[in-house]
């Protein structure tokens, strides 16, 4: 099955610190440069046009990010790409190779992991439980 | 007439019992607070459509449990919403 | 107090019904439209029920909305058993 190329530990990186698409290109764009502080909006407009994030979702990203540890939060609300342990920078690693291979089902198993509870409301419903 | 009353009547009333051990069954499974959250709600519309069921059906012009019933479907939904503000994601 | 609580209710019933076709919206799974319809049905019943007067006597047909959105759950939690194949396209 091609999903469990992902493991649980992967998996929760995702669940916790990329819960959308937008959230992974976003990080995927700080680990290209570790070196740089970015002013989150500029960050997210660079994503290009096709994309546009709100200012709620984005500061929840940053919030997500900063708790997950892997960026830092400078004084003036910049962020720079800074993964608090080797395990933080290995699970961006797996996160932008599963980004070029294999961006479809790194996206099916985003969403599914953002809605595992509301799935779980869904499937309480089922008679014979798997 | 009477009979259909009871039917419909006692079909909402199935169907919230329905919801609220199947909820409770997924919670017991997972542990998700949603779950139990959701549950919860069930229990206090069970309640409100057995009340109503007593109301319409069983003592239709002895009792009027309205503001129990009212009570029971408020604490039901606050219990969902609760759920779903928190606990959904 | 009546009243007031009547007018929650509704609220409550209707602000459900919305965060189930947000659910819905996400997961594709149909179980959460037929929630958002029982619940706004829900909601629709309690409301008509405190518009009109209790000795109006169109006020027993507003507990039948009550019974559809009870029935369209049932409906619902029977079509989850009975079709188990669920959509996987990913939702962008």
């Amino acid at each position: 099955m091609e999903d469990s190329a992902f493991s649980d530990e992967f998996c929760r990186f995702i669940q916790t610190c990329v819960t959308s698409v937008d959230s992974a290109e976003l990080l995927l764009k700080l680990s290209e440069q570790p070196d740089v502080w970015f002013e989150p909006a500029v960050l997210a407009r660079s994503l290009g046009p096709n994309t546009a994030i709100s200012d709620a979702d984005l500061s929840r990203y940053v919030e997500q990010f900063h708790a997950g540890g892997l960026i830092v939060v400078g004084t003036d609300r910049r962020i720079q790409y800074r993964p608090a342990s080797g395990t933080h920078a290995k699970h961006v690693e797996m996160l932008a190779q599963a980004y070029k291979e294999r961006p479809v089902t790194l996206f099916r198993v985003i969403y599914a992991l953002r809605d595992l509870k509301i799935q779980s409301f869904a499937d309480a419903f089922k008679l014979r439980r798997k | 007439m009477l009979t259909f009353n009871f039917m419909l009547y006692g079909l909402a009333v199935v169907t919230s019992l329905a919801c609220m051990l199947l909820l409770f069954r997924a919670y017991a499974a997972s542990g998700m607070r949603l779950l139990l959250w959701s549950a919860l709600c069930f229990v206090c519309l069970s309640v409100n459509n057995l009340l109503l069921f007593v109301d319409l059906v069983v003592l239709p012009t002895q009792v009027d449990l309205r503001p129990y019933r009212l009570i029971a479907a408020l604490a039901g939904l606050l219990f969902l919403l609760y759920g779903f503000i928190w606990e959904a994601e | 107090m009546i009243e007031f609580m009547s007018g929650a209710i509704t609220l409550g019933f209707a602000l459900a019904a919305v965060f189930f076709l947000r659910f819905w919206r996400r997961t594709s799974d149909r179980l959460f439209l037929a929630f958002a319809v029982g619940f706004f049905l829900l909601a629709l019943n309690q409301g008509l029920a405190q518009w009109l007067s209790a000795a109006d006597e169109r006020v027993g047909y507003t507990y039948l909305l009550r019974v559809i959105g009870f029935v369209i759950i049932l409906a619902a939690i029977i079509d989850k058993n009975l079709s188990r194949g669920r959509p996987s396209r990913f939702k962008g």
